[in-house]
């Protein structure tokens, strides 16, 4: 079994993906580490919020939305803030305490400029009308990650 | 989000055991099979299915019944050095949105202009050293790779007809 861990969270649910048996040379089940719960409803509740305040829409594909909600969530159980998860970094935990790529990050906040499309604005192609999303929804969408 | 996957062959390099690369295709086959933690699980070098490089392999594979191609390369030049193709690189996070928006695209593109580009994914915090060479930094960011050498760069998410669009442009010139 072949597991693949990250750092320690709290109450990390873990998903097992389970390949189908035709395709795979051998079984495995591998233990995907996800951000906790608790963290995901923080960040949630934080992604409707300055989305209404920023008048900005969530992507069409809420599959988009969910899952940089749950990079903010991992990032901000592994680092202690919410850094931004469609970037790469040499150092994350200097990128967290520095706070350029904190969410809100600086392009977000000066010119509502959001590259992980969580906050779009009206004009953008991949705008949807929604501000809103659910626990339900981040779960499904993600559920096969 | 639901991974749709094409016929063709994306190779995804998610597994930094060591200067080993296993990369892997997936075929059509595999529905709901995340591309990128496919290879994470091969730990042994991989018996090569179109003319066995590699014969020593610890591990016997069995091939799928449709087309995949698994080939083992030393390190990620390598696997420049060795492509027939020019290579567009995903370069890629799991928890990256427009990353995940882009894995059917990906195989749709892959898929129309098979013979023409192949396709790589990088996940970044998983080789983190090649993202660093290549000066990675908004994700997701492609790469195409002409002669070993990137030749075209750009970011963000697109729809199939525009990233086709961008790749035939870079190809272009080549002939």
């Amino acid at each position: 079994m072949t597991v693949q861990a990250s750092t320690s969270f709290s109450f990390g649910i873990s998903s097992f993906v389970i390949p189908p048996a035709r395709s795979r040379h051998r079984s495995v089940i591998r233990a995907q580490v996800e951000p906790s719960e608790k963290s995901v409803e923080i960040m949630r509740k934080f992604s409707e919020q300055y989305a209404r305040r920023s008048g900005t829409y969530f992507c069409v594909d809420k599959g988009v939305t969910s899952v940089v909600i749950k990079g903010l969530a991992d990032h901000k159980d592994q680092l202690g803030a919410p850094l931004c998860p469609c970037r790469h970094y040499d150092d994350k935990a200097a990128e967290a305490g520095q706070g350029f790529w904190n969410c809100p990050c600086v392009p977000m906040r000066e010119r509502k400029e959001c590259h992980c499309m969580l906050f779009l604005t009206p004009d953008n192609d991949f705008a949807g009308q929604e501000q809103t999303v659910t626990l339900e929804e981040i779960k499904e969408s993600t559920a096969n990650m | 989000m639901a991974v749709s996957v094409s016929t063709s062959s994306i190779p995804s390099l998610n597994s930094d055991r060591s200067n080993r690369f296993a990369t892997s295709a997936i075929s059509s086959s595999s529905p709901g099979l995340r591309l990128s933690s496919y290879s994470s699980s091969l730990l042994f070098p991989l018996r090569i299915g179109t003319g066995g490089l590699s014969s020593s392999s610890r591990r016997k594979r069995i091939l799928p019944v449709v087309k995949a191609k698994k080939q083992t390369f030393s390190s990620f030049d390598d696997l420049l050095a060795k492509s027939d193709k020019p290579v567009l690189v995903d370069f890629y996070a799991t928890w990256c949105g427009p990353c995940q928006f882009m894995v059917p695209i990906l195989n749709e593109v892959s898929a129309s202009l098979n013979d023409k580009i192949q396709v790589v994914k990088i996940d970044t915090e998983k080789y983190p050293s090649i993202a660093n060479k290549y000066n990675i930094e908004a994700l997701p960011t492609f790469i195409i790779f002409k002669d070993a050498k990137p030749f075209d760069r750009f970011e963000g998410a697109m729809t199939a007809a525009q990233l086709i669009q961008r790749i035939e442009d870079a190809l272009k010139i080549k002939q």
